[in-house]
């Protein structure tokens, strides 16, 4: 019998009683069965021995004839001993148990189905599950009793309230508010939820990716229309303080080696975006903590300053410490704001249209006034910020450390088309007309701000936005422009439908004025913008007119469709327009992928969510974030910064959730990393690489061997098999010494260096030899002093690589990046198909001790006496898992035919350049020493080999400044 | 796009015999200012296949939407633009005329500063385009 339909006949008899038959050692009980007619009563009279009288009509000679024929014929077939007489109790006790079992089988039925359920085919009707009367008449009482059951069964389960209940606005928003105690939501959560899978983390419901089928329609998105995301989640700190205080606290996190610090000139006028790796106080150039942007507050005649930080949540618990010891801010500052006070406590769900408007219908009277309701609501609202303290000072700088998190929002516009997106979307705030009406409650800073000053500056701003329109690529402005603007409610100028905004080639504004934008860029006055004021924040957020209240207010106007004019009630929101650059390194694609950023003071962010995507934008995730940044070409923060504390748990993290996906399947059914020679296929143990590294040229450099003389491949690979041994009894060490905390190795951030490595990998001969680089950098033969001087100063020092693959082949995350063998390149250049050489599959010597620990196991495990035994053999497979190294990993350099220098971080394959591209890390040493062998013409070639194939495949290397 | 060699940089702040050092600056170029774009215009680049470029030229000719098409090839593209339009010509066996224009383009080059003291600079550099009109004889008649 097939599995199948085992299971089916057992589960079919599993509800038949087991004793049907009675055992009483006779067969012929059972045989007599079959025998036709007056098979019973014969029998009877055989068994009992007693002649009946009943018999007597039948001529006596052939009824015995007869019996006796059946008794032979019996006994032939039996061949047991028949038994001559039967007790009458036995019989019938066997026959009761018999009808009892099959009176038994016929009232139980299957447990799991219902009465109708049960009936033949031809007897049932629609809707009989629901009416009894459907039900034949015999079966009514059972059927109405399971009824019964079944509805009292589900009162039990739904304690709560009606469903109507539940959505009532007030509920809904407490049962949002329960919700996200654990983990934050942004404003458009419920936006997202409904169309992103969303994921929890960093302490936020993030949406990943969209549910729709959308990889290459957000890529397009990208490059050629507008893709929105939302950054929100991205945490901001304000620093206020003197000039002079506040560069001199931030210097000793940063350092001018790895580029511009705080101090820049085009950033500190306040007209700039600037980035920067921090590290931790006076560390550099180990333990970094992680990469930040800034900007300032324009200039005024004031003397304190206001910087904004601006960086990723992972980073958040490593760098509030660090700014608290360098800012010396102590004490936390109590804010002392009264609970009902609205503007500490809005919530980030009580702005979602969708869920306030279904189900509201409760009427309201015209009559109760806005404020009231609002209040009402805030006070519902959830308070978790105001547990923590947000803010900080120190007495001795007077600098304050605020934590606005969550109190700016930011929207992130990828694309040349976010031009004439935020140009639709965004309409800068009509003047304010009256004056003198100032009793008016809503919006008060706006007719307080519209001073002169303010009003011209607000008109240039205008005035430049509205030249945006004609710029047909964001590419086009110089990278980091901030812009300040005053707009309109979006929501008044919301189009009906979702339209697709394009250029509009008969707007275009004045070639000149374009120019001069271009050119010159922005002005430092007009990146000002209201949103520097906590005040301003709070009014604008508090002002704003719920949606339900909108909505009725639209619903009366007498031409339907029209322009709402709320006159002085409609809010004016300041916003902060920052760009984004697109890709600025390398030689291809320059500007791609470059956008604007608007930041939105709290409470605002559906209002400009919809409006922005009722323009054509295009929503994406956290994923597509990441592709962004892939096919740009610059490292994403953790995922990319394995050196930094957040990189580090976030690889920690992504190897166990590797780790069990590939433990979820059968061995037979995943690749056998041992045989496929990857040491490390879901973590990559950069510590050991550049310890490996450091030995290697150690040992050569002991040699002396003169740089000629060296062979490609003998040198690092004995040598590698020498130190193995050594590492080995390193890593031993180190786990004896039990700190493995802090990592010993750094990213190379220095940018002098950076951009000499960099000229080194260009070929210097043959096809690429056009590539622009700097002049003053040496593009001859490397100097071998000055290499080994560099790979002398950073031992332990990795560096990121753009890897593009030349032929097929798309890398994936922890592919290996190895040295070519001469033999190699020589088939490359002779043969222009040839893909790349094989790695020899490897032999598992693991795969026969879990074998044998797995028999083991099994010859203990059944007798419970063996447990001990058991337990103690369980301990040792926990760390072999079949096709994967255990932990003392072998030495990773020499462990394959190819020396590996290093690892790809994230790889895929590239729509913008239509080939395999890769980011990687490889050891300085490493890329160095590779690079010094190699001709000139084949110079930065190396090989890539994704973790579960055997393939090597050939790949240009570049460090890209 | 095309490589612009040629150019002499020319400052719009300096002198313009003012030399960039590589240790305060990094030159970054910006692309050439994109225009709105008809269906009959087609930018000539270095990267794309020249056949590819030209089936392209000859496809939009044929299709019969157009009388004439516009070539434009910028820097290093120009040379590539003309045997373009030349190929065109000379495989529609006189059917097909070419009339050329040049141009002067602004291109904008960044001037990253390495250093904290120094302001970003802005450049602008010019470099030579080629526009060339390629329409049938008949049309022009």
């Amino acid at each position: 019998m097939s599995g199948a339909k085992g299971r089916k006949y057992e589960k079919k008899m599993k509800h038949q009683p087991t004793s049907v038959t009675f055992h009483t050692g006779d067969p012929g009980v059972s045989s007599s069965k079959n025998y036709n007619g007056a098979g019973a009563q014969q029998q009877e009279r055989k068994y009992g021995g007693i002649q009946p009288q009943r018999d007597q009509p039948w001529t006596p000679s052939s009824s015995f004839k007869h019996y006796h024929e059946q008794s032979h014929y019996r006994d032939g077939q039996t061949s047991q001993g028949f038994p001559k007489y039967i007790t009458a109790t036995t019989f019938a006790q066997a026959r009761a148990a018999e009808v009892k079992a099959m009176l038994k089988a016929v009232s139980n039925k299957n447990s799991n189905s219902q009465v109708f359920q049960a009936l033949p085919k031809h007897m049932r009707r629609r809707a009989m599950s629901s009416n009894v009367k459907r039900i034949p008449r015999r079966l009514r009482a059972i059927a109405k009793r399971e009824l019964e059951k079944a509805s009292q069964q589900k009162k039990e389960q739904s304690k709560n309230k009606s469903r109507k209940a539940r959505r009532r606005h007030g509920n809904l928003l407490l049962e949002f508010n329960r919700r996200q105690r654990k983990n934050l939501w942004l404003e458009t959560h419920i936006w997202h939820a409904k169309r992103f899978h969303m994921v929890k983390k960093w302490g936020y419901c993030l949406g990943d990716k969209p549910t729709s089928k959308c990889y290459r329609a957000c890529y397009r998105a990208m490059t050629k229309h507008c893709l929105l995301q939302d950054l929100s989640y991205y945490c901001c700190l304000e620093l206020t303080g003197g000039e002079n205080e506040l560069l001199k606290a931030l210097a000793r996190l940063t350092n001018r080696e790895t580029g511009l610090t705080f101090a820049a000139v085009g950033c500190l006028s306040g007209k700039k975006q600037g980035s920067l790796v921090l590290y931790k106080a006076e560390k550099y150039p180990l333990e970094p903590l992680g990469p930040v942007t800034f900007l300032w507050k324009p200039k005024k005649m004031s003397e304190d300053r206001q910087l904004w930080i601006w960086f990723h949540p992972a980073l958040k618990q490593d760098l509030i410490p660090q700014l608290k010891t360098v800012c010396q801010c102590g004490e936390p500052v109590v804010q002392s704001i009264p609970l009902p006070e609205p503007s500490t406590v809005v919530s980030t769900v009580e702005e979602m249209p969708e869920p306030v408007s279904v189900g509201s219908k409760r009427k309201r009277k015209d009559g109760t006034p806005l404020e009231e309701i609002t209040v009402k609501k805030f006070i519902r609202e959830k308070t978790s910020p105001t547990l923590i303290p947000a803010c900080w000072k120190s007495q001795t700088t007077g600098i304050v450390l605020r934590d606005l998190t969550l109190e700016i929002l930011r929207y992130r516009l990828i694309g040349p088309l976010s031009h004439s997106v935020l140009s639709d979307a965004l309409y800068p705030a009509s003047l304010c007309k009256i004056f003198h009406s100032q009793h008016e409650k809503h919006c008060s800073w706006w007719p307080e701000y519209c001073n002169e000053d303010n009003l011209f500056l607000h008109e240039r701003q205008q005035n430049l936005f509205q030249l945006l329109r004609g710029i047909a690529s964001p590419a086009e402005i110089s990278a980091g422009t901030v812009l300040g603007l005053v707009v309109d409610d979006p929501r008044l100028t919301l189009p009906r439908k979702r339209t697709k905004s394009m250029p509009n080639l008969s707007m275009l504004p004045d070639f000149e004025k374009v120019r001069q934008l271009t050119v010159e860029g922005i002005t430092d006055e007009t990146s000002a913008s209201p949103i520097w004021d906590q005040a301003v924040r709070d009014d604008v957020t508090r002002s704003k007119i719920s949606e339900q209240e909108l909505n009725r207010m639209k619903m009366e106007i007498l031409v339907p469709g029209s322009r709402l004019d709320l006159g002085a009630k409609e809010s004016k929101i300041p916003i902060l327009l920052i760009h984004q650059s697109g890709k600025l390194t390398g030689q291809e694609c320059l500007g791609w992928g470059s956008g604007w950023d608007i930041l939105i003071p709290k409470g605002w962010g559906m209002a400009f969510w919809i409006s922005l995507i009722y323009r054509g934008a295009r929503a994406g995730g956290l994923q597509e974030g990441l592709k962004h940044s892939q096919h740009k070409g610059t490292a994403h923060f953790p995922d990319d910064f394995p050196d930094c504390a957040a990189g580090m748990r976030f690889s920690g993290e992504q190897k166990k959730e590797l780790l069990d996906k590939y433990k979820r399947r059968p061995p037979s059914k995943r690749p056998n990393y041992i045989k496929h020679g990857s040491v490390a296929p879901f973590l990559c143990p950069w510590q050991q690489l550049v310890e490996e590294w450091e030995m290697i040229l150690k040992i050569e450099d002991e040699r002396g061997v003169p740089e000629e003389c060296r062979g490609a491949l003998p040198a690092p690979e004995s040598s590698g098999e020498q130190m193995s041994k050594g590492v080995k009894v390193k890593c031993a060490d180190e786990e004896m010494k039990g700190s493995p905390g802090a990592a010993d190795f750094s990213i190379l951030r220095n940018r002098t260096v950076l951009k000499q490595i960099s000229a080194w990998c260009l070929p210097t001969s043959g096809k690429g030899k056009r590539a622009n680089c700097p002049a003053s950098f040496s593009r001859q033969q490397i100097p071998s002093g000055a290499a080994l001087l560099i790979s002398a100063h950073n031992p332990r020092c990795l560096v990121w690589t753009r890897l593009s693959l030349l032929k097929k082949g798309s890398p994936t995350s922890h592919a290996l990046i190895c040295i070519p063998d001469p033999g190699d390149i020589q088939m490359l250049c002779a043969d222009l198909t040839f893909c790349g050489p094989q790695e020899p599959k490897h032999k598992d010597h693991f795969k026969k001790k879990i074998k044998e620990l797995k028999k083991k196991k099994l010859a203990s495990s059944p007798g419970a006496s063996c447990k001990v035994q058991g337990i103690g053999c369980s301990e040792l497979p926990s760390k072999l898992i079949s096709g994967l190294w255990p932990e003392p990993l072998p030495s990773i350099t020499s462990h394959c035919t190819r020396v590996t220098i290093g690892f790809v971080l994230r790889g895929d394959f590239s729509l913008t350049a239509g080939c395999g591209e890769a980011l990687g890390l490889v050891s300085v040493a490493g890329l160095l020493h590779m690079l010094s062998q190699q001709s000139s013409d084949r110079k930065g070639l190396v090989l890539v080999r994704n973790p579960a194939s055997l393939q090597y495949r050939f790949a240009r290397i570049m460090v890209e400044v | 796009m095309a490589e612009n060699r040629g150019g002499s940089a020319q400052s719009l702040h300096l002198k313009p015999e003012w030399e960039m050092d590589p240790a305060e600056y990094t030159l970054r170029k910006r692309l050439p200012r994109k225009l709105p774009k008809r269906r009959n215009d087609i930018y000539i680049n270095m990267k794309t296949n020249f056949r590819t470029q030209l089936t392209r030229c000859q496809k939009l000719l044929d299709s019969g939407q157009f009388t004439d098409i516009c070539i434009h090839g910028l820097g290093l593209a120009v040379h590539r633009a003309i045997n373009i339009a030349l190929q065109l010509h000379a495989n529609s066996f006189g059917e097909l005329q070419i009339s050329a224009n040049t141009s002067t383009v602004e291109l904008v080059d960044d001037l990253e500063p390495e250093v904290d003291h120094v302001e970003p600079i802005t450049q602008i550099r010019s470099n030579s385009a080629i526009h060339i009109r390629v329409f049938h004889a008949a049309s022009k008649a």
